[in-house]
């Protein structure tokens, strides 16, 4: 593993062997909904067999992107490949490789968590009787047993995070992407989806997921890339990308030129005598 | 009052229980006219409704005035009265979040007591065109009934008695639908009253069509003797009731609306504090504990088990699934249902039908396979990363076409038996049941292309909002083009159907059976294969479509 990942994170023309195509490639992305350009024609090289953090403050493109790299969104121009297959040009391929677990799109909600993960499973062709193996064993680990038969409408934000990992991870993708998973979600289901996505990884498959909290990033992931306003600040490995800053989020803020803000005399009285 | 005013030490500048009467008015005011100010459009609408709402309520006094003195008055001064308090207290249910200045969500964390809450808020409910046209009415009844001065010295308090149960009868309704639409279980019964509606007003049309016969106002009179005792047209009953010298009755039909009024704010005033002081419903609902059945698992037991294993199976029992569970899948569903039995079959029972309107339960029926992945909400991501190729999609529609069969063939039938039956026309059964499903699967095919052209979002809250702003005419696109297509598509049925009457072949009307059937099975089939490349090509936009609600 370590070799591996000092070759996907050097350059990329010095391979002696031939290096592993990367989990994701993206090549000149553009975006634009009406005036906006959420997506200003970004690269990047996505190794296999990490755990990569996209971060960002809220609109820097980062689901826009993640969008289109799953095929959820039409990209206006660029390449996307994943496991060296096109995106667009390829989906039988690309959609049995890869697991989503998208931001503000709904689910099935009136199936019961185990109705899901039975639907999702079937649908992706899996063989009925390994789907509910599987699915039993996921709610077990994702602590969800308890709920399996409650409608995922009543289900609480947590637990619709985690059955909605437990429905991108049901058919074994190779790459799995997730846009903020940890938004909203307790300490104890964070720290629960947390451990299945580092057993994942050590498996060889690459997680990559979407977050603005940078603590958390810098905790989970050996590679990085940093959005701001549509386009790509920084691509990496945690090092990398933090150079001597103190931390991701100092690192981070001078990336996007966003230093300390003094708020100066402009509130003065806050705190002052009541 | 200012905030020098307010005693040292104090963060918040007390504000006595009167005071707050004032800054909800003022609200209000400023509220109407910023929403004014963003379009003109909007302030084109406002004023257009204000101007024909005031020649209207002209009308209507003058109208009232110039009744002074007729038999009729009284009974038409309170029938208007009584439609109108229902209309106030109906409204809010179609218009749940009408007024900011009353969602009491937006006032939560300010520190107000109960008790002069309500009173500003009452006041300034007081101000709009719905309290004017309602004041304007009040007045003109005073006016038509009231004759001598103890009915004139009612009238005066009756006047804005009225209109505080009207205002008091519509936020009550709000407020405690608020409280209903907080929880889950709530929210889904609240999508459903749509449906009681829908239904509702087929048989009110029937109810309507025989009282037109029946004739004239008098035979109202019998309604209007216990409306006079209802509040509010009770406080104009009494007007008109001290007008004829029984000032007992008057005096009884009066305490009755007062009685009413101070009901109305008490009822408000409890769910109002339950509201802004206790945790969200839904909150409570996840924090229940599974009630359900444990064990089994999701390949089902019973029906669902026979299904197909692959794509179809799980498409069709997640389709059918949402039929029961999904409160606005389940309207549009049982109200196709119904209606698609009550016209044909009461049409029927009014001996003015025909076996042929049998055929409108196919059509109703038929038209649940429009817009199958707005159905989904953006849920239907789930179902674009599954559809990688044609085959895919062909799948996928063909399952809910067929999920969709499972309940309209045998319904189909059922129709057009009944029908016949109720009819005594066997003969021509057969004719209409094979020009059923001819229809049927002529509304799947053109269904299935609407799906995959012009998919739409249905927003998920509200009962009577099917259609996004800004997708309407999408959906109408969608769903009169495709009417008219279907129709055009089973014309050849349709067209033998006309022959064998017209040349008199009717001992062969038989034949239309099988010939429906086939025809109607291949069109449909013919639909799913051509709808099933669009909606792979396009699974993107269609999921852009659908994700508005």
């Amino acid at each position: 593993m370590p070799d591996q990942a000092e070759s996907a994170g050097g350059t990329d023309t010095a391979g002696v062997a031939p290096a592993p195509p990367p989990a994701v490639r993206v090549e000149g992305l553009w975006k634009r909904f009406g005036e906006q350009v959420a997506v200003a024609g970004i690269d990047l090289d996505l190794p296999a067999g990490k755990f990569i953090g996209l971060v960002g403050p809220n609109g820097a493109g980062k689901t826009t992107t993640l969008s289109m790299v799953t095929g959820l969104l039409r990209p206006d121009m660029g390449r996307i490949e994943v496991g060296g297959h096109d995106v667009w040009r390829d989906p039988v391929e690309v959609k049995s490789r890869i697991g989503v677990l998208p931001e503000g799109l709904r689910l099935f909600e009136r199936l019961s968590g185990r109705e899901l993960l039975g639907y999702t499973g079937r649908l992706r062709g899996l063989p009925g009787a390994e789907v509910d193996k599987r699915a039993t064993q996921l709610l077990d680990v994702l602590d969800l047993a308890g709920s399996q038969h409650k409608l995922v409408v009543d289900y609480s934000t947590g637990m619709r995070k985690k059955i909605g990992l437990a429905s991108a991870l049901l058919h074994n993708p190779e790459v799995l992407f997730l846009d903020e998973p940890f938004e909203g979600v307790d300490p104890v289901s964070a720290q629960t989806i947390r451990g299945v996505l580092e057993r994942y990884t050590r498996s060889g498959a690459t997680v990559v997921f979407s977050s603005h909290v940078m603590e958390l990033v810098e905790s989970l992931c050996d590679w990085v890339a940093v959005m701001a306003a549509g386009r790509i600040r920084a691509q990496g490995t945690l090092t990398e990308v933090r150079g001597d800053a103190a931390s991701l989020q100092d690192a981070f803020l001078e990336l996007v030129g966003a230093g300390a803000r003094d708020t100066g005399d402009s509130l003065d009285w806050l705190g002052g005598a009541r | 009052m200012t905030v020098l005013d307010a005693p040292a030490g104090s963060a918040v500048p007390a504000v006595p229980g009167r005071g707050i009467v004032p800054v909800f008015v003022r609200l209000k005011l400023t509220l109407l006219r910023n929403g004014l100010r963003q379009s003109s459009g909007r302030r084109a609408a406002y004023v257009a409704s204000l101007v024909v709402t005031l020649l209207f309520a002209v009308a209507q006094v003058i109208g009232l005035v110039a009744l002074r003195g007729h038999a009729q008055a009284g009974t038409l001064v309170v029938l208007l009265t009584a439609v109108v308090a229902l209309g106030w207290a109906v409204m809010p249910l179609f218009f749940p979040s009408g007024d900011e200045t009353l969602d009491p969500s937006r006032l939560v964390m300010l520190p107000l007591r109960p008790r002069p809450l309500i009173g500003a808020l009452l006041v300034s409910s007081l101000i709009g065109i719905g309290p004017l046209f309602t004041l304007a009415l009040a007045l003109g009844s005073v006016i038509a009934v009231a004759h001598g001065a103890a009915a004139v010295v009612l009238g005066v308090v009756a006047v804005p008695l009225t209109l505080l149960v009207c205002v008091a009868l519509a936020r009550s309704v709000a407020t405690a639908n608020i409280r209903l639409l907080t929880s889950r279980k709530g929210r889904d019964l609240a999508v459903l009253s749509g449906l009681v509606i829908a239904v509702g007003i087929q048989f009110v049309n029937f109810g309507a069509q025989r009282l037109g016969r029946a004739g004239g106002l008098s035979s109202l009179e019998p309604l209007a003797d216990v409306v006079r005792w209802l509040p509010p047209a009770s406080a104009l009953g009494a007007v008109g009731s001290a007008s004829e010298g029984a000032y007992g009755t008057a005096f009884g039909q009066l305490l009755v609306s007062v009685l009413a009024l101070g009901g109305l704010m008490w009822l408000w005033q409890r769910s109002l504090v339950k509201l802004m002081t206790s945790p969200d419903g839904s909150t409570l609902a996840a924090a229940e504990p599974s009630a359900r059945r444990s064990g089994g698992d999701a390949s089902g037991s019973g029906l669902f088990s026979l299904f197909p294993e692959g794509r179809t199976g799980p498409v069709m029992q997640r389709s059918l699934r949402y039929v029961v569970r999904d409160p606005k899948t389940k309207a549009s569903w049982v109200t196709a249902l119904a209606i698609g039995m009550i016209v044909p079959v009461l049409n029927a029972v009014q001996g003015s039908g025909s076996v042929y309107f049998a055929c409108f339960a196919a059509g109703m029926l038929g038209m649940q396979m429009y817009n199958q992945f707005g159905q989904d909400t953006s849920a239907f991501w789930m179902v674009a990363l599954s559809v990688s190729s044609t085959r895919d999609a062909y799948l996928e529609l063909r399952a809910r076409a067929l999920a969709l069969l499972l309940i309209t063939l045998p319904y189909t039938v059922l129709v057009t038996v009944v029908t016949a039956a109720v009819l005594g026309s066997w003969t021509a059964l057969p004719g209409a049941m094979g020009l059923s499903f001819a229809l049927l699967g002529a509304m799947l095919a053109t269904g299935a292309l609407a799906s995959a052209q012009f998919p739409y979002s249905i927003p998920q809250d509200g009962a009577f909002k099917n259609v996004v702003p800004g997708q309407a005419g999408l959906a109408w696109i969608s769903i009169f083009g495709g009417m008219i297509a279907a129709a055009v598509l089973s014309g050849p049925v349709i067209a033998l159907t006309i022959w064998l009457h017209v040349a008199d072949h009717q001992d062969q009307l038989w034949l239309l059976l099988p010939v429906g059937a086939v025809y109607g099975a291949f069109i449909g089939w013919l639909g799913v294969r051509l709808a099933a490349p669009r909606a792979a090509g396009r699974l993107p936009e269609i999921l852009a479509a659908v994700s508005k609600g």
